[in-house]
């Protein structure tokens, strides 16, 4: 692990919401790093400002302050375009909601993804390690919330991103599906070596992880490595 | 290494067949209209090109006449000679009569004259013309016995007359032996001074030599002519443009009074062919009617793209969360924005395609078929025109590219954040509105047409453009049934009878021994505005006159006048005004001031005391042009009068509209109705595709359906309402404003007229629309399942 490079390095970051009395601030100079396809797990409670960071790093949103840089290259230097070419080249997204298209099937879900990139995943051998080959003509409606959920990492893993970010990806499905999430996204950390940084509240999740990071309040409380990493399917809650 | 080619095609590309597939109805109901709309207007511009590019080709192939005069008395040969010399002209005698036409037994289209029509049918007949405005054969043949006739195509089909048909000329009868089209004919003006053509009560004819010699009526001494090359070869020249043609015959014209005068005889008529409304009507009425139809086309687009980028917009917002995710992942503004554009645009170029081949195929014969009803048109050969695949298929697809990308990319301008957070209001609104303490429901129906304003404010559009269409379909009928009816009030006197001369042959006043005969006199002027001349009658009206309101009269300054109310309404004058007018053969020119505007609304008109009229034009102290008289004049010689004028010369006009718009009106209404449901489908639609987890939250607490499509359906049907009146407002006065354009064109004016019956006609027309919609909006509602409101996934 200590042999890896540094990807993802963030410094400072400030963020509020509101003016004058209503102004609150969420993040307050958060600095941490993220080393080169590690599955790195933002741990912390509602309102300690995981989700906002995260979108931040993902360039949906802009912090007040602060720099992040991800291999290399400074978000807060990035116009609109760049930041769209940004996500495109490096980033896949996924959500606690699915957000699937309703009128397109499993297989061009994923492709929606595929379609944004240069040097896509195999799509076949994608859908079989998602446990979706069964079901790739199948739209959406037809589908299970914790299947849904594997199309909507398929669709962003496909682009084979450089950058996985998973914003309560286990928060609408139930403990044996979340548990199935939990495991393929670890296979797929495993796999395809791409760099995880997944929110959560649920703390026994950072067992699986390689580095856990726990916010309060917008800062940094901890910021460990994880020396007894323990599979997902040990994971019990 | 990474691979450099990108393998994976845009897969949101199905969505758009998905989408059409998905909502087909919708789609189907688009497509179809604007399939018809357009291959109705390519078939207009099809139509159009090919009968302009006939007009074009007819000077040539039908060597129509650049002009012709009337003379009291045959001229003689010398003054032909000299004009001819003079003016670089050829004069063609082309001398006609005019007898009552008349037909035994009842034919088919007969019925659409009245028994007044069918006696004052006039046939205006030419010996055959062999040089000057030849006739184009419709059908059959020219006529070879001195007992057959050849007769206007248009005017035959009207009454229901056949080739082979027998008709009587005066007390001649006569075999038809074909119909054919004059190019001094195309539309059946019988004077140039008409307000519109007659093509029921007034035919041409065609007749040989001796057929013609057999007539009684009087000969009408007619001389076409035709410019030549200078130099006097004899070669046809037409002008290079219309002032150079103007010129020519401003000058010709001076000329031929001038000569005619000397020898004795006398001018009766001189008619330019580029003011020879016979000639010109019908090639400027396709132009007009190509302008008409390209506004409704552009307009209706315009409407459905508004209904299209609502509908869009709708469908972004619906889709906010995967839009979120598709930009957080990558996805450009752009792209997206194209993707949501294609529906519309893919709906447009097909439905432009189909539309056009239907409109050179199919609808070019409904609009020729239309335009023979009402001209005598030559034959014609349809011309492609890339100008009308232009006009039905870039400019709509224009259209529909613009207004969508306007509205679509407003609504994409938001961050992929606002996206998947469904943030997408630019105000929130930060307190409910209170509302009265009405009834719960009604609170509740009143929530919900505050929250759906934007929705209901498309219906409104519209609906506003469905009122505009039918206060033209409803208004043109009632317009012209109130001016049939309202004809004898709209005219100075139940007789206006115009004299030739006030003298007779022994010198003596002519007079008649009629009580309620009134003198006047009466001149033509021309009123030039707007690049356009209007003629007019200028009336000397005597001291206290029984037919017109005096008062004024008498108290009006040396130069000032009294302007009829058609001309106020067609030119805008008021109390005030300064007017110039000019006479129509001479280089004079009068200035008045108006001093008031009386009541006369049957054409363009002025008014002064005949003293000064006197003064004005310089005519004898005892000088008069005709007698106003409640009784017909009968007691003076027919061959001193030049014309009577009653009320039924006021409705020519409008019976001709009736006849040729009538028909086509009442099936645009329907058409309106149609047109109503399916603008009102759409948007209720989206009004209800808006509402529908409301609808199935409401289902889930218990509500049936009865009381659900209470709330929504009144909601809807109270906009719908208030929409209708405002928009009834506006259509009405919208089409005053196009009824001045339509009018400005002809001489004479009516104002459109919308009678309190045709209000509710427009407002139930609009609501049959809207019932038919709401049935299927209860129908809508009762299928949006009650699962709807918990799904948390699209």
């Amino acid at each position: 692990m200590s042999q890896k490079e540094m990807f993802l390095q963030i410094n400072d970051l400030h963020k509020s919401f509101g003016s004058g009395d209503t102004k609150q601030e969420v993040l307050r100079g958060m600095t941490f790093s993220v080393k080169k396809g590690e599955f790195c797990v933002l741990l912390g409670p509602s309102g300690s400002g995981k989700s906002t960071l995260l979108n931040i790093i993902g360039g949906i949103d802009a912090a007040d302050s602060g720099t992040i840089s991800i291999d290399g290259e400074l978000l807060k230097d990035m116009n609109e375009k760049a930041l769209t070419q940004y996500r495109r080249r490096h980033l896949g997204y996924v959500f606690q909601l699915y957000n699937l298209i309703a009128n397109l099937n499993v297989k061009e879900n994923i492709e929606v993804g595929a379609y944004l990139s240069d040097h896509p995943l195999d799509i076949d051998d994608l859908l079989k390690t998602l446990g979706l080959w069964e079901h790739r003509y199948k739209l959406p409606n037809q589908l299970s919330g914790g299947q849904q959920q594997r199309v909507s990492i398929g669709r962003a893993i496909v682009k084979n991103p450089d950058l996985l970010l998973c914003d309560e990806p286990t928060g609408a499905l139930d403990y044996t599906t979340s548990k199935e999430i939990l495991q393929l996204i670890e296979q797929i950390n495993h796999k395809y070596g791409n760099t995880i940084i997944m929110v959560t509240h649920n703390e026994p999740i950072r067992g699986m992880a390689d580095h856990v990071i726990k916010l309060r309040d917008g800062i940094v409380r901890t910021d460990e490595y994880n020396e007894n990493k323990i599979p997902a399917a040990q994971l019990e809650w | 290494m990474k691979k450099a080619i990108q393998t994976v095609k845009n897969p949101l590309r199905r969505r758009i067949l998905r989408e059409f597939t998905g909502d087909w109805k919708k789609y189907l109901v688009i497509g179809l209209f604007l399939i018809l709309m357009i291959g109705f207007i390519s078939g207009v511009y099809v139509a159009n090109g090919s009968m302009l590019t006939a007009f074009d080709e007819s000077p040539a192939k039908y060597r129509t006449e650049d002009g012709h005069f009337v003379l009291s008395d045959e001229a003689d040969r010398e003054l032909l000679d000299r004009l001819e010399d003079d003016e670089n002209i050829t004069i063609y005698q082309n001398y006609y009569r005019e007898e009552k036409e008349s037909w035994s037994g009842e034919l088919k289209g007969r019925e659409k004259l009245s028994k007044k029509q069918k006696n004052d049918v006039r046939i205006r007949i030419y010996t055959l013309r062999e040089d000057v405005d030849l006739p184009c054969i419709m059908s059959g043949r020219l006529p070879e016995k001195e007992d057959e006739i050849a007769i206007d195509r248009m005017h035959a089909e009207n009454v229901g007359l056949k080739v082979g048909g027998k008709l009587k000329a005066g007390d001649r009868n006569l075999t038809i032996t074909g119909f054919v089209s004059n190019a001094d004919y195309t539309t059946l003006f019988e004077n140039s001074r008409d307000m519109m053509f007659d093509a029921l009560t007034f035919d041409v004819g065609l007749m040989t030599q001796e057929g013609v010699d057999t007539l009684s009526a009087p000969v009408r001494y007619n001389y076409s002519y035709l410019f030549t090359t200078e130099g006097g070869n004899g070669q046809i020249e037409r002008a290079a443009d219309d002032i150079k043609e103007k010129e020519k015959n401003d000058d010709l014209m001076e000329n031929l009074y001038q000569k005619v005068i000397l020898t004795g005889n006398q001018v009766d008529d001189f008619v330019p062919a580029y003011a020879n409304q016979a000639i010109q009507f019908a090639p400027e009425d396709f132009s007009s009617d190509e302008a008409m139809a390209g506004i409704i086309l552009y307009v209706l687009i315009a409407v459905l793209a508004f209904v299209f980028a609502i509908t869009i917009s709708n469908t972004i917002t619906r889709e906010s969360t995967v839009i979120g995710t598709l930009r957080a992942s990558g996805f450009s503004r752009g792209e997206l924005i194209r993707h949501y554009m294609a529906a519309p645009l893919i709906v447009t170029l097909i439905s432009a395609l189909i539309g056009n081949l239907l409109g050179y195929t199919y609808f070019k014969n409904v609009v020729v078929a239309m335009y023979y009803n009402s001209y005598g048109l030559p034959t014609y050969e349809t011309v492609m025109s890339s100008e009308a695949l232009i006009k039905t298929t870039i400019i709509p697809i224009v259209i529909m590219f613009v207004i969508n990308l306007i509205v679509i990319a407003h609504k994409m301008r938001y961050t992929p954040l606002q996206f998947l957070r469904r943030d997408l209001k630019k105000h929130k609104r930060s307190k409910a509105m209170r509302l009265p303490s009405f009834f719960f429901l009604s609170r509740f129906r009143l929530r919900v047409l505050i929250q759906n304003i934007s929705g209901y404010f498309i219906l409104f559009v519209g609906i506003c453009f469905v009122m505009i269409m039918l206060a033209m379909a409803v208004g043109m009928p009632d317009s012209l049934g109130y001016y049939q009816k309202k004809a004898p009030e709209m005219v100075i006197a139940p007789y206006e009878t115009l004299v030739k001369t006030d003298h007779d042959i022994y010198g003596e006043v002519i007079k008649t021994k009629e009580k309620s005969a009134e003198q006047f006199s009466a001149s033509s002027l021309v009123y030039t505005t707007g690049g356009r001349d209007e003629n007019l009658e200028v009336y000397g009206i005597i001291k206290d006159s029984e037919y017109l309101d005096s008062e004024k009269l008498n108290d009006l300054d040396k130069d000032e006048i009294i302007v009829s109310k058609a001309m106020a309404g067609k030119f805008k004058l008021k109390t005030g005004d300064t007017i110039r007018l000019s006479a129509k053969y001479e280089d004079k020119k009068y200035t008045f001031k108006i001093a008031g505007i009386n009541s006369y609304e049957a054409g363009s008109a002025v008014f002064m005391p005949v003293d000064r009229f006197r003064d004005t034009f310089d005519t004898e102290d005892d000088s008069f042009s005709g007698w106003f008289s409640r009784e017909k004049i009968s007691d003076v010689d027919e061959k001193y009068i030049l014309n009577e004028i009653t009320a039924k010369d006021i409705t020519k006009m409008v019976d001709q509209l009736d006849h040729s718009m009538g028909d086509y009106m009442h099936y645009f209404q329907y058409l309106c109705i149609g047109l109503s449901a399916i603008l009102m489908f759409l948007l209720t639609k989206l009004i209800i595709e808006r509402n529908e987890n409301p609808i199935s939250m409401t289902k889930i607490l218990g509500y049936t359906n009865r009381e659900i499509s209470s709330i929504y359906v009144t909601a809807t049907t109270i906009a719908v309402i208030i929409s209708e009146f405002i928009a009834a407002w506006i259509g009405y006065e919208v089409m005053i404003q196009l009824w001045k354009k339509i009018m400005s064109r002809m001489n004479g004016w009516f104002d459109f007229y919308l009678s309190r019956q045709g209000v509710i006609k427009m407002l139930l027309f609009v609501f049959i629309g809207y019932l038919i919609v709401m049935l299927l909006d209860f129908r809508r509602i009762k299928k949006i399942p009650m699962d709807q409101a918990l799904k948390v996934v699209d």
